[in-house]
């Protein structure tokens, strides 16, 4: 049984002279850079330190780590490593950035604050299907987080949307608990690694279900079923289940911004060298920028670099 | 090996030693006759905590004492309710494992002061409630998203009497969730009768839990 103690600060004061927005693997490893260079670092964390990898079952992909690592123990160990270094977690929700003002102001649900540089860290959110039935049956069967939920579908036949790494990942880790899964992929292949494609077909409750789009969502008050539609054929047919798990992308959390910064058509931040944005003094890390791969081995580095820009910035301010 | 790690309690120490400035209670009532992995557990963890600082006690109740237990308002056994000189109804059904670990932690220092880390509008409002309201939030250990609802209905009833704060472990308790439809977590259910799902931030916290009252 594990017991995770999280380890943020109450405020203290309200200037510091680099804040980073979002405590996952790239913004611990942004504190962890900071901190080293004596920089006086506030972190603000809205929900867990980790981010997405505190809900993620299994990481195996992540170096230092031969036989994988679960995502709660990856993220204690950043947190404790940003901690030794003096980074200041705060649990707290951003609600606004005034990126014209100098310093910059940080609106909060805890009041405001104020720092010469700031790294946006603050990751993405589930991407939802926003198909009929979804909004009205999130939390009466469909669920975005398997680690969280898995236990109740003990037994049940459940689908997982998407074939990506996560959608892969997390059936292994739903294979304990469900009767059958069968994994629905829009594209006509599945895109997750090599390695979890072959592991997948050990086991026989995992099926994929290719080149079939999720039409709607069934059920009055707790989920019954799924209608697909197979998009060769377009023949339609409902799949009965009582979960349903949606790995279909990423959006990212950047609605505090109002647009303060240069996006790229999805909303992702472009960043120019040394991961600054389009406002002097903010630079952005790890999944909430533009990037061709969102792995915690990318947000590491992501970090590490945006910690080296703000630190340049700040010696030539 | 106990089931705090060497350097939490440390940590913890110090946190502890910071932030008390109240006594703080842990009552715990549980079936004198379970000898699961499960009771062992939650009264180890509890031990463990209450070593840690002199402001921490430990106070273990049998569960089929009905009447004391009922005075304290609990409906489920086992549970650990945190208790001070300080108003408030904190209190936990099942255990506090995995990322609820710091629920727990972060009670006990509130409970032991006088921090309330709510908005002034929200304890505004909350305060004005003078209808009860009882709040179970059901959780499951590995998630990280839950600690936020069950600490905002804790803070919430450190704020007016009216509100009643429980954690409830949903793997602990299979037929209670059951009962109230669980199958996404953090799963709100107010005064047993309405529900809601998710992490949020007080404000829209306590506009759903007003939403939830109304509902006959």
């Amino acid at each position: 049984m594990i017991f995770t103690l999280r380890k943020e600060k109450e405020r203290e004061y309200t200037h510091h002279d680099a804040a980073v927005i979002g405590a996952g693997p790239a913004g611990l490893t942004a504190a962890i850079y900071l901190g080293r260079a004596k920089i006086d670092t506030v972190i603000f964390e809205k929900i867990a330190p980790g981010g997405l990898i505190a809900s993620t079952d299994w990481i195996e992909n992540y170096p230092g780590f031969p036989d994988g690592t679960s995502g709660e123990k990856l993220s204690e160990l950043m947190e404790d490593q940003a901690i030794r270094f003096g980074a200041r977690i705060e649990a707290i929700e951003i609600i606004g950035v005034d990126l014209n003002s100098d310093p910059i102001e940080i609106k909060t649900n805890g009041g405001a604050y104020t720092a010469y540089a700031i790294i946006i860290a603050s990751g993405t959110s589930p991407r939802r299907l926003n198909v009929p039935g979804e909004e009205e049956l999130i939390g009466k069967g469909i669920s975005f987080c398997a680690t969280c939920d898995a236990p109740f579908f003990e037994g049940e036949d459940i689908i997982v949307v998407g074939a990506g790494n996560s959608g892969i990942q997390e059936s292994l880790y739903l294979s304990k608990f469900a009767k059958s899964i069968k994994v629905v992929e829009f594209l006509d292949h599945p895109t997750a690694e090599k390695i979890l494609l072959d592991r997948i077909k050990e086991f026989d409750k995992i099926e994929l279900l290719l080149y079939h789009e999720v039409k709607r969502f069934l059920g009055e008050g707790k989920l019954t079923g799924v209608e697909v539609e197979d998009r060769e054929s377009k023949k339609k047919k409902v799949i009965d289940v009582k979960g349903a798990f949606i790995y279909v992308g990423l959006v990212p959390n950047t609605g505090f911004l109002n647009d303060a910064v240069d996006m790229d058509p999805e909303g992702f931040i472009k960043t120019g060298p040394k991961l600054s944005t389009s406002k002097e003094g903010a630079f952005a890390a790890g999944d909430v920028r533009t990037t061709s791969l969102r792995q915690v081995a990318t947000a590491i580095g992501d970090g590490a670099l945006a910690a080296h820009g703000v630190r340049e910035y700040l010696e030539e301010r | 090996m106990g089931l705090i790690r060497e350097e939490d309690k440390k940590y913890l120490r110090e946190e502890f030693s910071k932030g008390l400035i109240k006594d703080v209670e842990l009552l715990y009532f549980a079936d004198k006759n379970d000898q699961s992995d499960y009771n062992l557990a939650m009264k180890t963890l509890l031990l463990e905590l209450v070593e840690l600082d002199d402001h921490l006690t430990l106070t273990v109740k049998d569960c089929s004492d009905k009447e004391e237990r009922e005075a304290e308002g609990l409906e489920l056994c086992p549970a650990i309710k945190v208790k001070s000189a300080r108003k408030g109804f904190v209190n936990f059904y099942g255990i506090p494992a995995g990322y609820e670990f710091s629920s727990l932690v972060e009670d006990i220092i509130d409970m032991g002061s006088d921090k309330l880390a709510l908005p002034d509008d929200v304890i505004e409002e909350i305060s004005e409630i003078d209808y009860p309201i009882d709040l179970k939030v059901f959780i499951t250990a590995a998630c990280p998203y839950c600690p936020r609802a069950v600490r905002t209905a804790h803070l919430f009833s450190m704020v007016n009497e009216n509100i009643r704060g429980s954690m409830v472990d949903a793997n602990g308790f299979p037929e209670l969730s059951m009962k109230f439809m669980v199958s996404s977590v953090p799963h709100i259910v107010v005064n047993d009768r309405s529900s809601f799902v998710g992490a949020l931030p007080p404000k829209e916290f306590l506009a759903k839990v007003k939403e939830g009252i109304l509902i006959k």
